[in-house]
């Protein structure tokens, strides 16, 4: 299983300072975090990417490039790459420059974003945003599956001829997650090229999460990539940890109540009930992971956020040291020990790479035979 | 079984608001009533619900700002998803619906109440107020799809003591409302070819129909370029 975190890239006033980060200091945070992710053990960094302030990261392939150099084996990812304003060609060639670059270490999420504005802003129409997610995606996938693509479509100029570079190292695609909270057609979509599905499981009740996992795991099985409990799921979350969980509660409640997303609606008590909000200390979230289990099934990813909110930096570095040092370790013992041997583990280039080599060489075993 | 959910949007307690929704709701039961007491919340074949909405109003803060429904709240959203028919009474707040009233209906997921028989009630102080049920709630209802009984009924605080002063007195008025709606519930036989006109009807991207279902994917994205 993998486990990693998840940035908006938010520039937020810290509530009991008053003090904003600038732009420059919230870009070089993200890349702080970035790396120590990687230094505490963790296997996975996402951005997110967002068009307007008070968000930073609007051009995820350059962040993901520099820390490509700056780091081994961390998987580069997003949380999400706008499948609906960007054009599908140039995310192709993006992410598959990024792909060499980073030796692999990259996959990506796809998602639809949280602005309304931002359809517009890019010459398209938000009434049209799944359209967009699924003849968008199905050109991406066939500029990294076909090396010579004639396509024809609603919301793009037709290709003729057309062949996207790079070509993806090793001739394997980046995998692709689809992330939705609420959208059935996304989860369908997810089911039906066999990529990954990925819920928030942030701001919303388990029930929903719930509810369009066990969708993406029927759907699945129905388009035969496996069986139900064999589809590739993974889940965001959030937590702040202190070795004593009043602590937690007390240092983190400033931050919960000022919050952009929820400040001024529930007491964190009750969201923390509501969601799967965990403040407390190393043991409460390593039991609270767990429990996600119970909804999701046996999954393979577990993506945490961590710097949002207006954390200062050096909170935010202390809650990953926190994380990697008391809490992943255990959660890896715990989720491997009852994961069933049948059930994937989380996507890497290099198990990518293995099924594509061990699918080639049936093919050719069946062609001699 | 048919089901009933009264919704009052009245602050005081005892609220006149609360006393047309009962008011209502007992001469609407009293319509439909197959007569026989058949259980602790369903008298003669009817379940009513009511909900109090000041009940719910922290609940609907923090579904605007959060985005779902918890607790209380939820229930009360699922009583109206069952609901055959809603009674729905609101007090004149600034020449119209409450706020409050109105933020239960903001959270309801599109085409909840759609086709649903909604009987419509307000109270104010004066007569004078008395249009606010044709120009704010029915108009309200209208765009949410509902089918509005055509007498919604007022109540000023001079109707609880006074016989028709020159027109139907208010409990003439309530029984014509509750007649109304309880003639909406009379069972109608079933429109062949309802499932052929589910089927014509366009996909609605994101509507929670994909979950009970599900649509191939292959004619999803064949439905883009449509």
């Amino acid at each position: 299983m993998q486990f990693g975190i998840f940035s908006v890239g938010d520039v937020t006033p810290d509530p009991t300072t008053g003090r904003t980060p600038t732009e420059h200091e919230r870009i070089k945070a993200m890349i702080a975090i970035a790396e120590k992710a990687e230094e505490v053990g963790l296997d996975v960094f996402a951005t997110g990417e967002h068009h307007n302030p008070p968000f930073v990261p609007s051009s995820p392939t350059t962040m993901l490039g520099y820390l490509a150099a700056k780091t081994q084996k961390l998987i580069l990812s997003t949380a999400t790459t706008l499948i609906t304003t960007n054009d599908p060609v140039k995310i192709a060639e993006d992410f598959a420059m990024l792909q060499h670059i980073a030796d692999g270490w990259v996959d990506l999420m796809l998602g639809r974003g949280n602005t309304g504005p931002v359809y517009p802003w890019f010459g398209q129409d938000i009434r049209n945003g799944i359209p967009l997610s699924l003849e968008n995606y199905d050109l991406l996938r066939r500029l990294w599956t076909e090396d010579v693509v004639d396509w024809q479509g609603k919301f793009r100029s037709p290709l003729q001829s057309f062949t996207a570079t790079p070509r993806p190292l090793d001739g394997v695609a980046p995998f692709v997650w689809h992330g939705s909270i609420r959208s059935p057609e996304i989860a369908e979509q997810a089911a039906y090229y066999g990529d990954g599905f990925f819920h928030n499981n942030i701001f919303w009740p388990m029930s929903h999460t719930r509810q369009m996992i066990e969708l993406y795991r029927n759907r699945f099985e129905h388009y035969g990539h496996g069986d139900a409990d064999q589809a590739i799921v993974g889940l965001g979350g959030q937590a702040f940890i202190r070795k004593n969980s009043q602590d937690a509660v007390n240092e983190f409640r400033p931050y919960f109540d000022h919050a952009p997303v929820y400040g001024g609606g529930p007491s964190l008590e009750d969201f923390s009930r509501q969601t799967p909000l965990t403040v407390g200390s190393p043991q409460q979230v390593i039991e609270r992971t767990l429990s996600f289990r119970d909804y999701a099934g046996d999954y393979q990813r577990q993506l945490f956020l961590m710097d949002h909110a207006g954390l200062p930096l050096k909170t935010v570095l202390e809650q990953l040291d926190l994380l990697g040092e008391e809490v992943v370790p255990v959660l890896r013992k715990e989720f491997a020990a009852l994961r069933p041997a049948h059930v994937p583990a989380g996507p890497t280039h290099a198990s990518l790479l293995a099924a594509q080599s061990a699918k080639n060489e049936a093919n050719a075993q069946e062609l001699t035979v | 079984m048919t089901r009933i959910a009264v919704l009052s949007a009245g602050l005081s307690n005892p609220s006149s608001t609360r006393l047309l929704a009962d008011r209502l709701t007992d001469r609407v039961v009293g319509r439909l009533s197959t007569g026989s007491p058949d259980g602790d919340d369903t008298q003669g074949g009817v379940r009513v619900d009511v909900i109090e909405v000041r009940e719910l109003a922290h609940p609907l803060a923090d579904n605007l700002l959060t985005g779902f429904p918890s607790g209380a709240l939820e229930a009360a959203i699922e009583a109206v998803r069952a609901a055959d028919a809603l009674i729905v009474v609101s007090p004149v707040f600034a020449a119209s619906y409450s706020g409050l009233f109105k933020m239960f209906f903001d959270v309801l997921e599109p085409d909840l109440l759609r086709g649903k028989p909604v009987l419509l009630a307000a109270t104010a102080g004066t007569a004078r107020h008395s249009l606010v049920l044709e120009h704010a709630l029915r108009p309200l209802f209208a765009y949410l799809g509902a089918t509005t009984v055509p007498t919604a009924v007022f109540a000023a605080s001079e109707d609880w003591g006074s016989a028709a002063a020159g027109g139907p007195s208010l409990n003439d008025r309530i029984d014509r409302a509750a007649t109304e709606l309880a003639a909406l519930l009379a069972p109608v036989p079933a429109v062949s070819g309802t499932d052929h006109a589910d089927r014509a009807r366009p996909h609605r991207w994101g509507s929670a129909d994909g979950f009970e279902h599900p649509v191939e994917f292959t004619d999803l994205l064949r439905s883009v370029q449509a």
